[in-house]
C-alpha cells in the first residue's frame, strides 16, 4: 500500500535533492556533464566574503521580518477574533495581498517606491517630510524588502491566529475577567500560552518562506545596491545563471536549504514544548 | 522509333539538369517542419512575432516562439542549453557578452558550413553586408555562430529646449558634462540634470565611452585589468560623479527602463542611453521636438570617440533537430527585406544596405530627431567597439565587477580604491 507515496517521495523528493547535492559536490562548467571534486565547492564558501555577507542577509531579512510579521499578525488576529463586525469582508480584504502573485508585489513596489517617480515619496512632500531611497540605499534596502514581505504575509499569520484563538475554550477567559485580571494579564499569561503552538506553526510556514525569498528582491534590486540585498538565494541565482558557476551555486543552495530544514526543526521542537 | 527517340531526349535532358536543380536554394526544401524559438523581450522580438507569418507562407515552416524578459529568458536558455535540449531551435544571444562562454560549451551551431552551402543560402543573403564589429563578435575562429539582428549602442540625449532656457551650450567634449550639468541644476532645480545607468552589470554599456574618450582602457598594454590607470580612472571618476551629484535619487538601482522613464517623463535634462530605446523615447509627448541625440562627445584634447556598438544575434541551437529549418529561419528574418520593415518598429538595422535603403531614408527624414539618430547609428558603427571589460572570458562576472566600482564610488568610496579592488578581483577571471 505504502509503495505508491514510496516511489513518490523518491522520485518528486529524494532525487532533486540528491542531485542538488552531487553538483554541489561537483565542478560543472557551461555545457559539460559534472566532474566529482569532493568538498571543494564548500570550501570556496568558506573563503567567500560574499557568501558570508548573504548569510548574514538572510539571517537579518528572517529576524525583521519573521519577528514583525508575527507581532502584527497577532495583534491583528485578536482583534478580528473579538470582534464579530464586517469578520467576512475584513477576512476577504486581508486575504488580498498574499493571494497577490510575488510579480506584481515586486512591480507595486518598483512603481511606488523608486524616488524618482514613485508615489511614496510625494505623498511624503505631500505631508511635508522628506523623501526616502527605499530600495535604493543600502542602509535602507533590507528593511524596505522586509516591510514588503511583512505587508504581504501579515494578514496570512493573522488568520492562523484568529483561528487559532477562536477555537480557544471561552471559559478560561470568562474566569480570568471574574478574577478581575486587566488586559495584560490576560494576554501574557492566559492568551499567549494558549496560543503559543498556533504561532509556532505560523512561525514554521514563514520561516520556509522568508529564509527562500526571492522574487521580489530580484525584482526590485536584484541583490543591490552593491550587494546590500544579495541574499542566500540572490547569490545561488547569480552564481548559476549569470557567471555560469553551477557547483558553486548549488553548494550555497544546499547549505540554503540546510538552513531551511534546521530552522524547521528547531521550531518543531519548540512546538512540543509550548503545546498544552 | 521517333517517339522513343524523343522521349529518350526528354529523359536526357531531365537528368542532366537533375544537378543543377540540386544545387539550386529552395525556400520550401524544409516546408512541414516546425521550429521552436525563445527570444529576449526587445523590440525586434516583438515585431517578429508579428512578421513570423510571412515566414510560414514563404517557407511552410511552422514556428513556436516564447519571449522572456532578459533575466528570465537568460535563466531558461541557461537551463535548457546546459541538459542539452533538443526542443530548442533558434535562441537570441548576446554574443559580445556570453558568446566566449557558449561557444566553449559548446552551445552554438556552426553558421559558416551553411553559409559556404549553396543548396542552403539564398543566393543574395551576402554575409559581408553585415557590420564589421558585429561580425567579428560572433566570429571564433572559422565558426561564425550567430547572425546579427539589431546594431546598438549608448547615445547623448538632451534636451535642446532645456539647455537653450538655460543657456547653456551643448556639449562638444566629454568635459563639457559636468559644468553644463551644474549650470542646468542651478538654472531649474526641479529638474534633474543627468541620469545613466546605476545598476552594476548594466554600469559597463554606459560607462565604456567615457573611458575611451578621456584616453583610458580596461585593460593595461600587457592585457592585465587596467582600471587604476590615470585616464581609466579619470572615466570611472567622471562617470561616477555624474551619477553623484547630478544624478536621481536611487540611480544605483537604474537600468535603461527608469533611465528612458524620466527623459520621456521630462524629469531629466541629459542621459546616456542606448540607441535601442530610441523608438521608446519618441512615444513619450514632446520629445520628437525637443530632444537632441548625438555620439556622446569626444575628449577635448584626446579627440577619441569610442563608445559601446554591439547587436543582439540569432543562434541555431547545436542540439537542435532541426537545423536546416532553423537557418532559413535566420536568413529570413535577418534578410534586406525584413530589416527594412523593422526598421518601421525602431530597430536599427546591422546591415549596411538597409541603412543605404530608401525605406530608411525615408523614414529617417521625416523628423529631424531621427535623422540625428540615424547618422549617429552609422557613426558607432564605424568608430564603435563590442569590448567593454577586461580581458576574460567570464565577461559577465567582469562587468558586474566593474559595475561595483562604479557603485562604490557613488557611495562616496575614493576612485583610486575602488578600482584597485576592481583591478583585484578582475585579475582572478583572467
Amino acid at each position: 500500500m505504502a509503495a505508491p507515496a514510496m516511489i513518490f517521495a523518491v522520485g518528486m523528493i529524494g532525487f532533486p535533492i540528491g542531485y542538488a547535492i552531487w553538483l554541489s559536490l561537483s565542478t560543472v562548467a557551461p555545457g559539460a556533464d559534472p566532474v566529482f571534486s569532493g568538498l571543494d565547492n564548500y570550501g570556496r564558501l568558506i573563503h567567500d566574503p560574499e557568501f558570508w555577507n548573504a548569510l548574514k542577509l538572510t539571517l537579518a531579512l528572517y529576524a525583521m521580518s519573521l519577528s514583525m510579521q508575527l507581532v502584527l499578525g497577532t495583534w491583528l488576529g485578536l482583534l478580528l477574533g473579538r470582534s464579530n463586525a464586517a469578520r467576512g469582508l475584513v477576512r476577504t480584504i486581508l486575504v488580498s495581498p498574499f493571494m497577490l502573485p510575488p510579480v506584481v508585489v515586486g512591480m507595486m513596489a518598483i512603481v511606488i517606491l523608486d524616488p524618482s517617480f514613485g508615489i511614496a515619496n510625494w505623498l511624503l512632500a505631500e505631508l511635508g517630510l522628506p523623501p526616502g531611497l527605499w530600495l535604493s540605499d543600502p542602509k535602507t534596502v533590507l528593511v524596505t524588502v522586509a516591510a514588503l514581505d511583512t505587508w504581504q504575509w501579515t494578514p496570512f499569520v493573522a488568520l492562523i491566529v484568529m483561528g487559532g484563538y477562536l477555537s480557544l475554550p471561552s471559559d478560561v477567559f470568562e474566569a480570568v475577567e471574574l478574577d478581575g485580571a486587566t488586559w495584560w494579564q490576560r494576554f501574557r499569561f492566559v492568551t499567549l500560552p494558549m496560543l503559543a503552538p498556533t504561532l509556532v506553526t505560523a512561525a514554521v510556514l514563514r520561516s520556509v518562506d522568508i529564509l527562500r525569498f526571492f522574487d521580489v528582491i530580484y525584482l526590485t534590486t536584484q541583490g543591490g545596491p552593491g550587494n546590500a540585498s544579495t541574499t542566500l538565494n540572490i547569490l545561488a541565482y547569480r552564481r548559476g545563471f549569470e557567471f555560469f558557476d553551477f557547483g558553486y551555486a548549488s553548494a550555497i543552495m544546499v547549505t540554503l536549504s540546510t538552513l531551511v530544514f534546521g530552522s524547521v526543526l528547531v521550531l518543531a521542537k519548540l512546538r512540543r514544548a509550548v503545546s498544552w | 522509333m521517333r517517339v522513343y527517340q524523343l522521349l529518350g531526349t526528354i529523359a536526357l535532358s531531365v537528368i542532366s539538369a537533375l544537378p543543377a536543380k540540386a544545387q539550386e536554394f529552395n525556400w520550401r526544401a524544409n516546408d512541414g517542419q516546425s521550429i521552436n524559438l525563445m527570444l529576449n523581450n526587445h523590440p525586434w522580438s516583438q515585431a517578429m512575432r508579428d512578421l513570423v507569418a510571412e515566414f510560414t507562407a514563404k517557407t511552410g515552416i511552422k514556428t513556436q516562439i516564447e519571449i522572456f524578459n532578459e533575466e528570465q529568458f537568460r535563466a531558461r536558455l541557461t537551463t535548457l542549453m546546459q541538459g542539452k535540449s533538443p526542443d530548442l531551435d533558434v535562441y537570441m544571444s548576446l554574443t559580445s557578452r556570453e558568446g566566449a562562454i557558449f561557444e566553449k560549451a559548446g552551445w552554438y551551431a556552426d553558421l559558416a558550413t551553411m553559409i559556404a552551402d549553396k543548396k542552403m543560402t539564398m543566393p543574395d543573403f551576402n554575409y559581408e553586408d553585415f557590420g564589421a564589429s558585429i561580425r567579428n563578435a560572433s566570429t571564433f575562429g572559422n565558426r561564425i555562430v550567430a547572425l546579427p539582428i539589431n546594431q546598438e549602442g549608448p547615445l547623448f540625449y538632451w534636451r535642446k529646449d532645456v539647455f537653450e532656457k538655460c543657456k547653456v551650450a551643448e556639449p562638444k567634449a566629454i568635459e563639457d558634462l559636468m559644468p553644463a550639468a551644474a549650470a542646468l541644476k542651478a538654472c531649474d532645480p526641479s529638474m534633474g540634470a543627468w541620469a545613466a545607468r546605476g545598476l552594476r552589470g548594466a554600469v559597463p554599456y554606459a560607462l565604456t565611452a567615457f573611458i575611451n574618450n578621456l584616453g583610458g582602457s580596461y585593460a593595461t598594454p600587457d592585457g592585465k585589468p587596467g582600471l587604476s590607470q590615470p585616464n581609466t580612472l579619470k572615466g570611472l571618476t567622471l562617470y561616477a560623479s555624474l551619477l553623484k551629484d547630478y544624478g536621481p535619487p536611487g540611480a544605483l538601482n537604474h537600468t535603461f527602463t527608469q533611465v528612458i522613464e524620466l527623459l520621456g517623463q521630462g524629469k531629466v535634462a541629459m542621459v546616456h542611453e542606448s540607441s535601442n530605446e530610441f523608438a521608446n523615447i519618441m512615444r513619450f509627448p514632446g520629445r520628437a521636438q525637443d530632444l537632441g541625440v548625438k555620439v556622446l562627445p569626444p575628449g577635448r584634447d584626446t579627440k577619441i570617440s569610442k563608445p559601446v556598438a554591439i547587436g543582439w544575434t540569432i543562434a541555431v541551437s547545436n542540439f537542435s533537430q532541426h537545423k536546416p529549418a532553423a537557418w532559413y529561419f535566420l536568413q529570413w528574418a535577418t534578410s534586406s527585406e525584413i530589416q527594412a520593415k523593422l526598421i518601421k518598429a525602431g530597430v536599427a538595422p546591422p546591415r549596411a544596405s538597409a541603412f543605404q535603403g530608401s525605406d530608411f531614408n525615408t523614414w529617417v527624414s521625416e523628423i529631424p530627431t531621427r535623422k540625428a539618430w540615424a547618422d549617429a547609428l552609422i557613426e558607432i558603427g564605424k568608430t564603435g567597439t563590442g569590448v567593454y571589460q577586461s580581458p576574460t572570458d567570464r565577461i559577465p562576472e567582469a562587468r558586474d565587477i566593474i559595475g561595483t566600482a562604479v557603485q562604490e564610488i557613488v557611495q562616496g568610496a575614493a576612485p583610486a580604491d575602488a578600482a584597485r579592488k576592481a583591478d583585484e578581483a578582475l585579475a582572478k577571471l583572467q
